[in-house]
C-alpha cells in the first residue's frame, strides 16, 4: 500500500517570498495493491509535483510517502517504474538497447533484461521498430517505448505522468491494456490524466487536486453518491402547470417538457407526469467524472 | 555490474559506435604517422651528383648522414641538360667549376668547397685535424627531438581534453533537458551518474590517447626517427597517461557541474566558457613552456594545479625534472582534484532535477 500524507511544497523562496508559489498545501491519499489511481486536476494543480515527489525526483518541504507502513526509501524506489511528464529517452539509442539499459540500471541482469525488454517489445506493438532509433519514431511509438522502460523490471508500483496524452484510440487500449494486467497482477498504479472519460474507464480510484489540495478523493461511485443524482423526465404536451410545487426546474423545448429535479418522490413525479401527458423519457442520470471534476474544482 | 559500470559502458559503447569516433580515431593515427615520418621525406639530405671530367670529391666522409649519388657525364652539354632537367643538384667540371640550377644549395655548397679545399690541401702534404664537438649539457643531443616531443605532446593533450570535457557537458545537458535523468535518478545515485559519465568517456579518451602514442611509437621506430628519442620515453608515455587522466578528471568534473546548471544545449558554451578559459590558458602557458622549459615560468606552473596536469609533463617531456618534483606536483593535482569531485558532485546533485532557466553556482552552492 503507497500512502501519501499531508504533502506540502512551495517554490522559490517560498510562499512569503515575492514570486512565491505554493504547489502543494498537504496533498494525501492512498493506493492499495491492485488499484488503479486516476489523478486530475488543472495544468498546475499539482499533480507533477505530487508524482516527483513520491518518485524522489523533488524533496517536499514536510508530509511523508510509505510503502508497506514504512517511510519510502531508495532501495524501495529503485523497484518503482515512473514515466516522467516531459519524456526522457536516449534519442539515439535503439529501442531495444534502451529498453534493457533501464531494466539493468534497475538491477536486472542482463538475461532478464533481455527477455522482459523482448516480452514488452512484442505486447506493446514494437516488434518492427525494436532496432529503430528512438528519434525514428511517431509520438506514440516513443511513448510505447517509455511505457517499457517504466514496466521493465517488472515494478512494484508504477507512477506515470500523463501516459496517454497525445495518443491515438488504438494506442490508448494498447497502454490501458498494459496497465490493468499490472494492476491485476497486485501493483499500485497511479496516473495522472486530462481525459476524464478514461479516468472513469479505467481507474477504481480517483482523486481530483485543485490549487494542491485534495479536493476530493475516492472511488469514482463514492464520488457520484456525494452529488445528489439528477431525475430527468420529458412528457410532451402536458397540461401547463403540471409540475407546480416541484423542486428543479423545467425548460421547455417546443411542445417538450424536461424537467429535471432531485431529492424527490420519483414515483409521485412519474404519476403526476404521465396524468399531464405523453411520458418519453423517465431516469436517474449519473453525473459523468466531468461533471463531478466541474463541481469538486469550482 | 553496479549502476556507475553500466553508466560508463553505456558512454564507451554509444560514443565509439559513432562515425565520428572512429573517423576521428583513424585521422589522428594516420596524422601522427605523418608526423613521424615527416623529418624524414622533409630532411632532403640526399643529393644527386655529377662529374665532367673530374674526380669525385670524398663528401661521404665529411656528411656520413647524407646520401650522395654521383653520375658521370660526357661533355659539359649533357649535363648542363640534367641540372636544367632537374636530374642532379650540381655538376663538378674540370675539378673547378660546379654548375648549378640557380643557387646552390646552401649546406651542399658549404660542403663542396670545404671538402674540395681539404682535398687540395691534403693532396699538398697539409693535414688538418677536424674539430671535436663536446656537448657540456648532459642531454644536448636530443634537445630537438625532445622539443619536438613536447610540442606534439601539448596538442594531442590540449585536443583530447577540450573534446572528451565537451562531451561530458554535452551529455549532462542532454540527459537533464530530456528529463532522462529523473528516470535514472529514480534507480542510481547521482554519484553514480556523474562518476559513470566522466569514467566512461575518460576512457574514450584515453583509447585515442594511447592510439595516438601506439601509432607514435611505431612509426617513429619503422622511421627511424626513435633513434633520436632520449632515453626513458616508456617512462615518459606512462606519465603522459596519468597526468591526462588527472587533468580529465579535473575538468570534465567541473564540466558536468556547471553543465548541470542549464537545461538546453544551446547554453552549454557560454556556461562552460569559465572552463574552456582556463583550459585555453592552460595549453598556452604549455606551449609557451616548450620554448623554454627549464625557465622560471615552467617550474612554477608545473606546480599549479590544474596548470600542472600539462605543464608537467611538457616540462618532463622537454627536460630532465627531479623526481620529487613530480611527486610534490602531482600530490598537488590530486588534492585539488578531489576538492572539484566533492564540490562538483553536490553542485551536480542540486543541480540536475531543477529543469528550466540557469541557475546560478551560488545559489545551488547556498542552498540547504
Amino acid at each position: 500500500m503507497l500512502e501519501i500524507s499531508d504533502l506540502r511544497k512551495s517554490f522559490a523562496g517560498g510562499p512569503d517570498a515575492p514570486g512565491g508559489k505554493v504547489a502543494l498545501d498537504g496533498i494525501s491519499f492512498t493506493v492499495r495493491p491492485g488499484e488503479m489511481y486516476g489523478f486530475v486536476g488543472a495544468n498546475g494543480a499539482g499533480k507533477t509535483t505530487t508524482m516527483r515527489i513520491v518518485m524522489g525526483v523533488l524533496q517536499a518541504d514536510s508530509g511523508e510517502v510509505r510503502w508497506q507502513g514504512r517511510p519510502l526509501g531508495y532501495d524501495d524506489r529503485r523497484r518503482f517504474g515512473y514515466m516522467p511528464e516531459e519524456r526522457g529517452l536516449y534519442q539515439k539509442m535503439k529501442v531495444i538497447e534502451q529498453i534493457e539499459y533501464f531494466g539493468r540500471l534497475q538491477g536486472l541482469s542482463a538475461q532478464a533484461a533481455k527477455k522482459s525488454a523482448t516480452d514488452l517489445i512484442e505486447r506493446l506493438g514494437l516488434v518492427e521498430r525494436r532496432n529503430d532509433a528512438v528519434q525514428a519514431l511517431s509520438l506514440g511509438n516513443q511513448q510505447r517505448v517509455q511505457l517499457a522502460v517504466a514496466l521493465v523490471h517488472d515494478p512494484a508500483v508504477l507512477v506515470l505522468d500523463e501516459p496517454f496524452s497525445g495518443l491515438d484510440p488504438i494506442a490508448v487500449d494498447t497502454l490501458a491494456t498494459a496497465l490493468q494486467e499490472r494492476c491485476r497482477g497486485g501493483v499500485p498504479v497511479i496516473f495522472s490524466s486530462h481525459q476524464l472519460e478514461l479516468v472513469e474507464r479505467l481507474c477504481d480510484s480517483v482523486g481530483i487536486v485543485s490549487g494542491g489540495r485534495m479536493v476530493a478523493t475516492g472511488t469514482v461511485a463514492d464520488l457520484r453518491g456525494a452529488e445528489s443524482n439528477t431525475l430527468r423526465v420529458v412528457v410532451r404536451d402536458p397540461a401547463h402547470g403540471w409540475a407546480d410545487g416541484l423542486p428543479g426546474t423545467v425548460t421547455v423545448r417546443g411542445d417538450r417538457h424536461i424537467l429535471q429535479t432531485a431529492d424527490v418522490d420519483d414515483q409521485e413525479v412519474l404519476r403526476r407526469a404521465m396524468k399531464a401527458g405523453h411520458v418519453e423519457y423517465f431516469g436517474v442520470e449519473q453525473p459523468t467524472l466531468t461533471e463531478i471534476f466541474k463541481e469538486a474544482v469550482a | 555490474m553496479n549502476g556507475l559500470m553500466l553508466i560508463a559502458r553505456r558512454e564507451i559503447v554509444t560514443q565509439v559506435r559513432t562515425k565520428g569516433f572512429v573517423i576521428g580515431l583513424l585521422v589522428t593515427g594516420l596524422l601522427v604517422a605523418a608526423v613521424s615520418f615527416l623529418p624524414t621525406i622533409m630532411g632532403g639530405d640526399s643529393y644527386t651528383l655529377g662529374t665532367v671530367n673530374s674526380q669525385q670529391l670524398p663528401l661521404q666522409q665529411a656528411a656520413p648522414d647524407t646520401e650522395f649519388e654521383w653520375r658521370t657525364f660526357p661533355d659539359e652539354e649533357a649535363a648542363k641538360q640534367a641540372v636544367l632537367d632537374g636530374d642532379v643538384d650540381a655538376v663538378l667540371v674540370d675539378d673547378a667549376r660546379v654548375l648549378t640550377d640557380g643557387e646552390i644549395d646552401s649546406e651542399l655548397g658549404v660542403l663542396m668547397q670545404s671538402v674540395n679545399r681539404e682535398v687540395r690541401l691534403g693532396a699538398a702534404g697539409v693535414n688538418i685535424p677536424p674539430l671535436q664537438v663536446q656537448s657540456v649539457g648532459a642531454d644536448a643531443q636530443y634537445e630537438g627531438a625532445r622539443t619536438g616531443i613536447a610540442v606534439v605532446l601539448v596538442l594531442v593533450l590540449f585536443m583530447l581534453l577540450m573534446g572528451q570535457v565537451t562531451m561530458v557537458a554535452m551529455g549532462v545537458v542532454e540527459e537533464k533537458g530530456s528529463r532522462i535523468v529523473e528516470i535514472l535518478l529514480s534507480a542510481v545515485r547521482p554519484w553514480q551518474l556523474l562518476g559513470g559519465k566522466i569514467a566512461g568517456l575518460g576512457v574514450v579518451g584515453l583509447i585515442n590517447m594511447v592510439t595516438i602514442l601506439a601509432v607514435g611509437l611505431l612509426a617513429t621506430s619503422a622511421s627511424g626517427l626513435s633513434a633520436d628519442f632520449p632515453p626513458g620515453i616508456a617512462g615518459l608515455v606512462a606519465g603522459v597517461l596519468v597526468w591526462f587522466v588527472l587533468g580529465y578528471v579535473f575538468f570534465a568534473t567541473l564540466s558536468a557541474a556547471l553543465a548541470s546548471l542549464v537545461s538546453r544545449q544551446e547554453e552549454v558554451n557560454t556556461v562552460l566558457t569559465p572552463l574552456t578559459m582556463t583550459v585555453m590558458l592552460t595549453y598556452f602557458v604549455s606551449f609557451y613552456i616548450t620554448t623554454d622549459p627549464t625557465g622560471t615560468l615552467a617550474t612554477v606552473m608545473s606546480f599549479v594545479p590544474p596548470f600542472s596536469s600539462m605543464v608537467m609533463p611538457v616540462r618532463m617531456a622537454a627536460t630532465e625534472v627531479p623526481l620529487w618534483q613530480v611527486g610534490v606536483s602531482m600530490a598537488a593535482m590530486l588534492l585539488a582534484v578531489a576538492a572539484v569531485l566533492a564540490i562538483g558532485a553536490k553542485v551536480y546533485a542540486r543541480a540536475v532535477l531543477r529543469t528550466g532557466a540557469r541557475l546560478k553556482l551560488t545559489d545551488v552552492l547556498r542552498a540547504k
